[in-house]
């Protein structure tokens, strides 16, 4: 299987076409009433120019295609993954190098990766677990299971896809999984899909990671590895369990498996007849269609936190490759559409008794937990303190609870609610739905 | 490829001094960090500072001064970067001054009109919190996150000046750190601890500040004059197939003095983006448009306006003039009249076809020399395959405005930025010499200024340079003397 994963020197014409302007530094929108927050958490926490926005990661790429970077400095390899890779930055800039900005971030790490000195020690142990155990946690196969003990304890137990063939594959994610926090997730998923009758099953311990950490943190090779793992393992699914929709409740492996694993040459072929949907989209559509029913009421203020991977993550530039529009490389447009931004809000205005507060940074603007790009295992202390600021943000809505749709947001902006000592606590929409579900 | 900066001497005896004043995370000597710090859009070559700092409170900025000076190191203030000029490229090394951190709205006064902010105040942030007291400024047409202050002392052109004058003409009171590290206040405040509201009837101090490019001081605080928004819009455009024409009609019409802001910008800065390299004009398109803000407070005052544009407009047609009353361009005008502005912030009406490059000749000309310098940009700038766009604005109450060239050029290429770079000078010289004067100059401006400037004028600048930095380390060499 080929993979079209781009170089950084691939990428040269892009990051020469940004100006240094410096927009990208903070959200702003003209309004009126004008609005503008700060929307860079590197450079939020550590200030300089260079941390600071994609304008910072158009420095450092020409500092290390010029030669004047390099990677044996530690202090530049720490900064070049300093960065949450949560595209806030890119949401802002308009000129030509938008729509390649993580992809530049992320082909530095990859030269990082290369130059045998990325990326950072703690990811390091990460990628070395994914190679012994298929999963960044250090958790041999059989922990992957732990978070499904209720359901066999209530003698409802989860068909195993691998024994027993369903139209739906959930598939779980490494965080889901093994971490104990975020097992809420899954646990929740599953007990909605069980309450509505929906025929699913998962891969169990043979599931194996979807690869974005990897990929995030620049190791291309294990990225691949694991992808074409499960882009085969898909394929055989399809072909002999009937499996035509992998629906997943982590906003990192949808993320990846849309936009990473179309990198492939085959991905076209591999994926015929199989759909891949946010378990928010999947649940959307019974709600539409009047299957979802929620019953019970549940008297809380909630505010809704847009995760990076299922939001802007997820728009779709149009960047005209041939000149023939308007020139070479140009920048044309962007297209939200497939941005997770209306659904989650619309399901959580639908269970009775909630009343919904929008923070200030929302979609597009949202403020990155501070978990991404690698950083929750890489600079963990950071990660956190960056989640406080968005719990505060939280906060000043007045909202109880914090909804969101990934398992890494979730545990990251616990551990943030924990630092600022804060009263309000994290959900996953999946958790609301399955309180509101008629038992 | 683009020069790259040449490596510096860091001497880890200076940078363990600086983490002493300013804090530990607020001082560096990293290579990334400098690198970061090298360059801007503009056609200068980049420079490396030697070290980078962070200020958070005015007691550091005087500490660090004091240092300095007493190291002979050269100190250069910087907010965003984003002058167009170099102005924060280290010409002789020395410590970059970062000093986005100090972003505190001290005060907005409602009743007063007066605002006292920061220098890392940016102008999305000061917009959003004069909005909540339906009051606003002068925005360029620049970066939503770039500094009010940072814009107001270098004489910078908001998007009032025909109402109010120029950004600088706006500073009632400054609070300056001097080069020597002593603090200093000027206008109101100086007085009266927090009356920030007037620089007169003082002797006007504040012009030991304004327009030295951050060479006399660093400023700390700044008050800032702030108008009311009134609430109906009418923004008037129009054509001409020349710039005689369009000249004949600003006049006429700022003769009225009715306009937040009267401007009128060439074809090829109509488009968005401005085309790279040289494009020629369709036939059929007019060469020339204007666009006039009007803000009123009533239907009557807005209808008022009217009248009197609808006036201008027949007595220029009287003449026999190209003009027509025509649609600017819908995202050129959305990007002009919606300010601060994402479109032209990002640069994307500028630069998006060039790529990394931006630079001007920025002037302050006499209105009756526009379309004579105009004529011989145009020419000059075809010759270098760069397109003509140009733009002339009309200031309050007088016939002299802002002329300026905005040329995008293609920075990844040392080729193409040596080319507009030799073009936007020698457009200088033809404005120098048609009596306009560029702002916000580069070093190749200043030392063009300079050949032309009256002997006294250069010995008082000296002089007042001296006087206030007597070891030249603050931003040296920006002003070529
Ligand atoms: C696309 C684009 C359009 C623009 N349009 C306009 C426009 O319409 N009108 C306009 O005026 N400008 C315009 N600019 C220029 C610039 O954006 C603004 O003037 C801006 O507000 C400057 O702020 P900054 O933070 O970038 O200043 P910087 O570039 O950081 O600093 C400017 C100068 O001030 C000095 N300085 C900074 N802080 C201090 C301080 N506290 N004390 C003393 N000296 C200091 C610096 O050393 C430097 O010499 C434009 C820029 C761009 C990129
Ligand atoms: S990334 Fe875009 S918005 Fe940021 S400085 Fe570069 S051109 Fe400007
Ligand atoms: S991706 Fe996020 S953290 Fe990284 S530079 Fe952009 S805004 Fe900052």
């Amino acid at each position: 299987m080929e993979w079209n994963i781009s170089s950084l020197k691939d990428l040269e014409h892009y990051f020469w076409r940004c100006t240094a302007c410096g927009t990208c530094r903070s959200a702003y929108d003209f309004g009126p009433p004008p609005f503008t927050r700060p929307i860079c958490p590197a450079g939020t926490e550590f200030g300089f120019e260079g941390y600071y926005s994609s304008k910072g990661k158009a420095a450092f790429a020409r500092g290390i295609s010029d030669g004047s970077l390099t990677f044996d400095d530690p202090e530049f390899l720490e900064a070049v993954y300093k960065c949450t890779v949560c595209g806030g930055c890119q949401n802002q800039c308009q000129v030509d190098y938008k729509p390649h900005i993580p992809e530049v971030i992320e082909a530095m790490r990859r030269e990082a990766v290369k130059s045998g000195a990325g990326p950072m020690p703690a990811q390091k142990n990460l990628v070395q677990s994914m190679k012994n155990y298929n999963n960044p946690y250090q958790g041999p196969r059989r922990v992957r299971m732990d978070w499904t003990r209720p359901f066999k304890k209530a003698k409802t137990p989860i068909k195993d896809i691998n024994t027993e063939p369903a139209e739906v594959l959930f598939y779980v994610g490494c965080t889901g999984a093994f971490n104990k926090i975020a097992q809420a997730v899954p646990q929740a998923t599953a007990r909605i899909f069980q309450k509505l009758g929906v025929a699913f099953g998962i891969l169990g311990e043979s599931e194996v990671c979807c690869g974005s950490t990897a990929m995030r943190v620049g190791d291309a090779e294990e990225f691949k590895r694991v992808a074409t793992n499960n882009l085969e393992t898909f394929k055989t699914l399809h072909a002999e369990k009937g499996v035509k929709t992998i629906v997943t409740s982590c906003a990192g492996c949808f993320r990846a498996i849309k936009k990473d694993y179309i990198l492939s040459s085959e991905y076209n072929q591999m994926m015929d007849g199989i759909e891949v949907l946010h378990t928010v989209q999947y649940l959307h559509r019974l709600l539409k269609e009047g299957k979802l029913k929620f019953e019970k009421e549940l008297p809380w203020k909630v505010t809704y936190h847009d995760p990076c991977h299922t939001g802007r993550h997820l728009n779709k530039f149009r960047v005209d490759n041939d000149g023939s529009e308007l020139w070479e490389g140009a920048y044309v447009s962007v297209d939200e559409s497939e941005c997770l931004y209306d659904l989650p809000r619309e399901i959580i205005k639908a269970i009775p008794g909630v009343s919904f507060v929008e923070m200030d940074r929302i979609r597009g603007n949202s403020y990155c937990c501070g978990g991404g790009g690698g950083v929750m295992t890489g600079f963990t202390d950071w990660a956190g303190k960056n989640a406080g600021l968005r719990i505060q943000e939280g906060m000043e809505t007045g909202a109880e609870k914090m909804v969101s749709i990934c398992p890494f947001c979730y545990f990251n902006l616990t551990e943030g609610a924990k630092r600022i000592s804060s009263n309000i606590t994290l959900h996953d929409l999946t958790e609301l739905i399955d309180l509101a579900l008629p038992d | 490829m683009t020069e790259i900066p040449k490596e510096s001497k860091v001497d880890p005896r200076i940078t363990k001094k600086l983490r002493e004043i300013m804090g530990e995370k607020n001082a560096t000597a990293a290579k990334h960090i400098r690198y970061a710090y090298s360059y801007d859009m503009s056609f200068v070559k980049p420079k490396l500072p030697d070290y980078v700092v962070m200020a958070e409170t005015v007691e550091q900025i005087q500490e660090l001064m004091r240092f300095a000076n007493l190291e002979k190191i050269p100190v250069i203030p910087y907010t965003a970067g984003t002058n167009i000029g170099g102005l924060c490229i280290p010409e002789r090394g020395g410590i970059l001054l970062d000093l986005k951190k100090m972003n505190k709205i001290i005060k907005i006064d409602p009743e007063s009109h007066y605002a006292v902010i920061e220098p890392g105040v940016s102008h999305g942030q000061l917009a959003e919190a004069l909005y909540a007291h339906k009051l606003r400024f002068g925005w360029p047409v620049g970066p939503p996150s770039a500094s009010v202050s940072s814009c107001a002392i270098n004489h910078g052109i908001g998007g009032l000046n025909a109402r109010y004058g120029l950004n600088s003409q706006e500073i009632t009171s400054m609070e300056v750190v001097l080069p020597t590290g002593e603090l200093v206040r000027v206008g109101s405040c100086a007085i009266v601890e927090d009356a920030w509201h007037s620089t007169l009837p003082l002797p006007k101090l504040d012009g030991l500040f304004k327009g030295w490019l951050g060479g006399t001081g660093i400023v700390t605080k700044l008050g800032i004059g702030v108008h009311p928004i009134p609430p109906f819009l009418k923004v008037f455009t129009v054509s001409c197939d020349n710039v005689e024409d369009m000249y004949s009609y600003m006049l006429n019409l700022s003769n009225y003095e009715i306009c937040d802001d009267l401007t009128a910008v060439s074809w090829w800065l109509a488009q968005v983006p401005i085309p790279y390299p040289y494009r020629e004009k369709p036939d059929e398109a007019p060469e020339w448009f204007s666009f006039a803000n009007t803000n009123s407070f009533t239907q009557k005052e807005k209808e008022a306006r009217e009248e009197i544009w609808e006036m201008v407009v027949d007595e220029e047609k009287k003449k026999g003039t190209s003009l027509k009353v025509t649609q600017y361009p819908e995202e050129a005008l959305r990007a002009r009249t919606q300010l601060p502005s994402q479109i032209v912030g990002s640069t994307k009406n500028y630069c998006k076809m060039a790529g990394a490059g931006i630079s001007w000749p920025g002037t302050f000309t006499p209105a009756n020399k526009w379309a004579p310098v105009y004529t011989e940009w145009k020419k000059l700038l075809i010759g270098h395959n760069l397109s003509p766009s140009v733009r002339m604005s009309m200031y309050r109450g007088v016939h002299y405005g802002m002329l300026r060239a905005m040329i995008p050029f293609n920075k990844q290429s040392a080729d193409e930025t040596e080319n507009a770079r030799r073009a936007i000078v020698e457009c200088l010289k033809i404005d120098l010499d048609h009596g306009g004067i560029p702002y916000k100059p580069p070093v190749d401006f200043g030392q063009e200024i300079n050949k032309r400037a009256h002997p006294g004028y250069l010995m008082l600048l000296r002089r007042v340079k001296q006087m206030l930095d007597p070891n030249d380390i603050m931003n040296p060499g920006k002003l070529a003397l």
